[in-house]
């Protein structure tokens, strides 16, 4: 772990300041570099888990129940090994003989890979068929003979912990109910009396609903072992390599050296890749077995229906406030469902991720929260799809509060918001539930969102179409989000016991270049460019002398993955860090190469050269201190130049913006359509503001999506019914209109190069920001909270129920005069 | 294994005759059979055209379609795109355009999205902005929000454009990013060149193309 000397190491020269001195030219910090990984994926020269192809590689296709919760009574193979073609069919009889039956969830629960008794959730994996090509394994898929007795199943967490539910959990000992969990936060009294005595308190319920990351690829791996060298190499989707190896040795007893895990080129992740899945598991364990690869991969409906969801946070928001609109306290409490195991994916002392920061943005000194979670017959999850664990339902909840409170005040929300902001000579500001925030200059991100969104002139808009009986009502929504992101530091943060550091290694080649190695994986953030980027800006290297490697745990340092935005904040500062220990050693060599004393060597990050302090033409880059290092390397020092960090942050970053959204309901159909969209995030020092702003739109679509569109449904019979693209719904390029991004840069005191992470801001901020937008148009006639999705069915029923629905049949009869007019009939 | 028949495909100019079961969906003879493992696919109902091929000039969705319907079919995938004569020998403008727009993040969409946009551009060289959001509204992407492969696209319109006017002309093709030796500009406000700031209500970047700076 890295010393606070190495975490700190040089800033003798203050450290990259991007806004004032953007990259010197080249590509470092600050500089919109083209992104070296585009070169391979727009020729279609890609290397995804489904793209590889290797020589007697056999296919895996899970049997999944069609019953959400049933006993299984018997299991007969016989038809499907008739087959010609079928290799072997598993059960989990077949995995207890290997111990690898069960496995353990990343919150410690113990999910069955393949069922051994009893099915929790519709589409859990029952067999497994291994055969020579796809289609032969689907064919056995559907000759496996399975007996079920079909159970009573519950997939309401409220319903599910009523005294006659079924129990879905009797595998655990001494379970008598579907209680998960409880969980809390805040001082419980001290709350209590502040809401007693506030002159003013608000309340509203709501549901975070279930998403599904949906990544385009879905999740799949190739497990193949060497019996030769005894070496089992599992491909698979994953966002954190290193930690699945892990815990790939502590499952199967394989030493862990013996085990290679590699991450190829991953088609989105945005937290679905995180945990294992028995789709690994297995593809693993035949190909041990079998002594042949085995390729298994997902159909999109298995990838909804078993893997990790995410939210399902069914919230009760109250603040209370002073009548000038000052918040006195917050306070919650939450329904979780976690599905049919405890498959959270968050650090382990965090059973409710980090949900207790909902007091947001706002310099509030009284709250308190309290959680319960249950199981479900449905698949189990509770994934930080795009977040830092749970920091998306408290962002949710506490903005939307917010703007229930302006509501109930007759307040303007920015108002309200300018009035309870923390101060930015208050940081590092320590919130009521612990945490402590490292920057923030919360004013400037909502002026400058404010003066670009043409704020005032909307508001006068608005108040025009409620005067004039407009048949479109206009909204608008802010958010002033603040988010955690950047797990570790390891004394608080794990995963299945590992530290959440990260790390970065730097090899300076003889010719002056240099490979980068990390901990964390991309899934399209565009890691080969960023990484090289923060290389290059402290070496003074050119971006294009830098490849970055990351995704093989044979080559690279351990690390812990990617998610969470905390890749640039952990493996970022590592690659820092780790260039500054170059660097350190550069100087030696420097001093040698131009015959002058160590103490007079500087450095100078303009011209990226080292130079001989009064005599500025005497100077030396590190591409030439490499030749050096290798060819005329100093008496006394080892050759090689060359370093790594292991990087425990000491504390998380704190990203934030403001975000504001204008829409247009339709009074008639219940449709949204977006007027403007603003993005004012502050993510501190910039490394591309091009792959910035990419993250930002990414981001900002999937809130559309989570706010208009996606959810995971289910009917009473435990039948998912959002489990495809065709009933669960991503937006397209017709629902998402064109974002305006801006920024403004808090740099983070304590990261390195003042980095905070930025990747999940957007999927976070903009919920509450579009669903504040749809209620304020039609806030005038007392609609306080709408739902999500928002789908026109929803918007029209709270239209309906603020008396603002505009009756498509009148709209119809006024053009129909007896005859259709040439315009309605063209229409 | 059930009975196979043989089909021929033409795939980027090259004809092939293979042995495909009936029941091969197309998606997996490009894949599979010939190993153009470019076009992917994400989710086996027609609805996110990560599997986007033309066919005979048309663009499909090569999991709605058994490969034996295909037969004497002429198709293109990505891996097409650098032999076609606007390429140059080098990238096409399409995928230039996905590059210099940041059209794509993990790329698992890019292949389906660049061939919906060259059979947009050949049907229609100038395309306007709802124009393009209707030809790529059949191919999901969940990284970029869509803006940035619209920009793209447009992008290879206009490189396209400038192109035939060039070879009308008799001339060569100019490269329209041909001041590459100018003065070097991050495109940050009141840096290296770049625009001065007009105030703090300013955006990164208008949705005018030709208002951002000059990127490496």
């Amino acid at each position: 772990m890295s010393s606070d000397s190495e975490r700190f190491a040089e800033a003798e020269d203050g450290g990259p300041q991007p806004e004032k001195h953007c990259g010197h030219g080249r590509g470092g910090m600050g500089e919109e570099v083209k992104r070296k990984e585009d070169q391979r994926f727009i020729t279609g020269r890609g290397n995804y888990v489904d793209d590889i192809k290797k020589s007697g590689m056999l296919h895996c296709e899970l049997v999944r129940s069609p019953h959400a919760h049933a006993r299984i009574e018997d299991i007969d193979k016989s038809r499907a090994l008739e087959v010609d073609g079928v290799v072997a069919v598993l059960t989990a009889d077949d995995l207890l003989e290997y111990d690898l039956a069960t496995m353990p969830t990343l919150m410690d629960d113990t999910q069955d890979v393949l069922v051994n008794d009893k099915v929790k959730f519709q589409s859990q994996e029952v067999a497994a068929v291994i055969a020579t090509d796809r289609y032969t394994a689907k064919d056995g898929a559907q000759k496996v003979d399975v007996d079920y007795d079909v159970l009573d199943p519950v997939v309401d967490a409220a319903d599910a912990l009523e005294d006659d539910a079924p129990l879905i959990r009797d595998d655990i000992e001494g379970q008598e109910d579907n209680h998960c969990l409880d969980w809390e936060t805040g001082d419980e009294e001290a709350t209590a009396e502040v809401f007693d005595e506030a002159p003013v308190t608000v309340t509203e319920q709501m549901l975070y609903q279930r998403l599904h990351p949906a990544p385009i690829e879905t999740c799949g791996a190739v497990g193949d072992y060497d019996p030769g060298k005894d070496k089992l190499t599992v491909h698979m989707t994953s966002q954190a390599p290193h930690i699945h190896r892990t815990l790939f040795a502590q499952v199967s007893g394989i030493p862990e050296h013996k085990i290679r895990i590699v991450s190829p080129d991953v088609g989105g992740g945005f937290g679905n890749k995180v945990p294992i899945y028995p789709g690994y598991v297995v593809a693993a364990a035949a190909s041990y077995v079998l002594e042949q690869p085995v390729k298994w991969v997902e159909e999109r409906s298995e990838n909804i229906q078993s893997t990790g969801f995410a939210r399902d946070y069914d919230m009760q928001g109250e603040l209370a406030a002073t009548e000038d609109g000052e918040i006195l306290a917050v306070r919650t409490d939450v329904l979780a469902d976690h599905g049919a195991y405890n498959a959270v994916a968050q650090p382990s002392k965090f059973p409710a991720g980090f949900f207790n920061i909902f007091t947001g943005s706002y310099d509030i000194d009284t709250a308190y929260g309290t959680l319960t979670a249950a199981y479900t017959n449905t698949a189990p999850g509770g994934v930080a799809y795009r977040c830092s664990f749970r920091v998306t339902e408290a962002v949710y909840l506490i903005e939307r509060m917010v703007k229930v409170l302006a509501d109930e005040l007759g307040m303007d929300p920015a108002e309200i918001r300018r009035k309870n902001f923390i101060q930015p000579e208050q940081f590092p500001y320590e919130s009521p539930t612990g945490w402590n925030y490292d920057s923030g200059d919360y004013e400037k991100a909502l002026d400058k969102a404010l003066e670009m969104a043409d704020y005032d002139h909307y508001r006068e808009e608005q108040q025009r179409r409620i005067e004039t009986d407009a048949d479109k009502l206009l909204g608008i929504g802010i958010s002033s989000f603040t988010e955690v992101v950047g797990a570790g530091p390891g004394k608080s943060c794990d995963i299945a016991g590992v530290e959440m550091f990260d790390s970065a290694e730097i090899r300076v080649h003889p010719t002056g270049n240099a490979t980068v190695r990390v901990g964390v994986q991309t899934q399209g953030q565009g890691h080969e460019t960023t990484f090289a980027q923060i290389v290059a800006e402290e070496l003074g290297m050119d971006v294009d002398d830098i490849t970055v490697e990351h995704g093989d745990t044979d080559t690279d340092p351990y690390g812990l993955g990617t998610y969470g935005s905390r890749s640039t904040p952990v493996a970022g500062a590592a690659a820092a860090v780790a260039s500054r220990k170059v660097r350190e050693k550069a100087k030696a060599i420097a001093a040698n190469e131009l015959e002058a004393a160590e103490e007079d060597i500087t450095w100078d990050r303009e011209s990226g050269e080292f130079h001989v302090a009064g005599a500025p033409d005497r100077s030396i880059s590190i591409t030439e201190i490499a030749a050096g290092a290798y060819m005329n390397k100093p008496a006394g020092e080892d050759p090689g130049l060359e370093a790594v960090n292991y990087y425990d942050p000491p504390e998380m970053t704190y990203p934030f913006g403001s975000y504001i959204v204008v829409v247009e309901v339709d009074r008639e159909t219940g449709e949204v359509e977006f007027e403007k969209f603003v993005a004012v995030d502050d993510c501190g020092n910039r490394i591309n503001p091009m792959i910035i702003e990419g993250q930002i739109h990414g981001g900002l679509a999937q809130g559309i999506g989570t706010a208009m569109m996606e959810h995971v449904t289910f009917d009473d019979n435990g039948n998912v019914t959002g489990g495809d693209f065709m009933n669960y719904l991503l937006p397209t390029s017709m629902e998402i209109p064109n974002f305006e991004t801006g920024h403004t840069v808090t740099p983070s005191p304590h990261h390195p190069i003042g980095a905070k992470g930025v990747g999940e801001s957007p999927t976070v901020g903009s919920p509450p920001a579009i669903v504040n937008a749809v209620v304020d148009a039609m806030a005038h006639g007392g609609i306080s909270h709408i739902e999500m999705p928002m789908t026109p069915d929803v918007v029209w029923e709270k239209l309906d129920e603020a008396g603002l629905a505009a009756d498509p049949a009148d709209a119809i009869a006024l053009e129909f005069d007896g005859q259709w007019s040439d315009e309605a009939a063209d229409d | 294994m059930t009975d196979t028949r043989e089909i021929t495909l033409t795939v980027n100019g090259t004809e092939h005759t293979i042995e495909v079961e009936p029941r091969q969906l197309l998606v997996h003879a490009i894949r599979e059979e010939l190993d153009l493992t470019g076009t992917h696919i994400g989710c086996d109902t027609g609805n996110c055209g990560a599997c986007t091929v033309l066919r005979d000039g048309e663009p499909i969705k090569s999991c709605l379609m058994f490969a034996t319907q295909a037969d004497g079919s002429d198709l293109m995938t990505v891996e097409g795109m650098e032999d076609l004569p606007e390429a140059g020998g080098e990238l096409h403008p399409l995928q230039e355009g996905f590059r210099e727009e940041h059209g794509l993040q993990c790329g698992y969409c890019t292949p389906g999205m660049i061939m919906a946009g060259k059979a947009l551009l050949d049907e229609n060289p100038n395309p306007s902005e709802a124009d393009i959001r209707e030809a790529i509204s059949g191919n999901l992407c969940r990284c970029t929000g869509y803006q940035n492969i619209v920009r793209s696209i447009e992008y290879a319109a206009e490189e396209l454009e400038h192109g035939e006017i060039a070879a009308a002309d008799g001339g060569v093709a100019i490269d329209a990013d041909a001041n590459a030796d100018g003065e070097f500009d991050c495109g940050v406000e009141n840096c290296c060149g770049g625009p001065a700031a007009e105030g703090d209500g300013d955006g990164d970047r208008g949705s005018d193309p030709a208002s951002r700076g000059e990127r490496r």
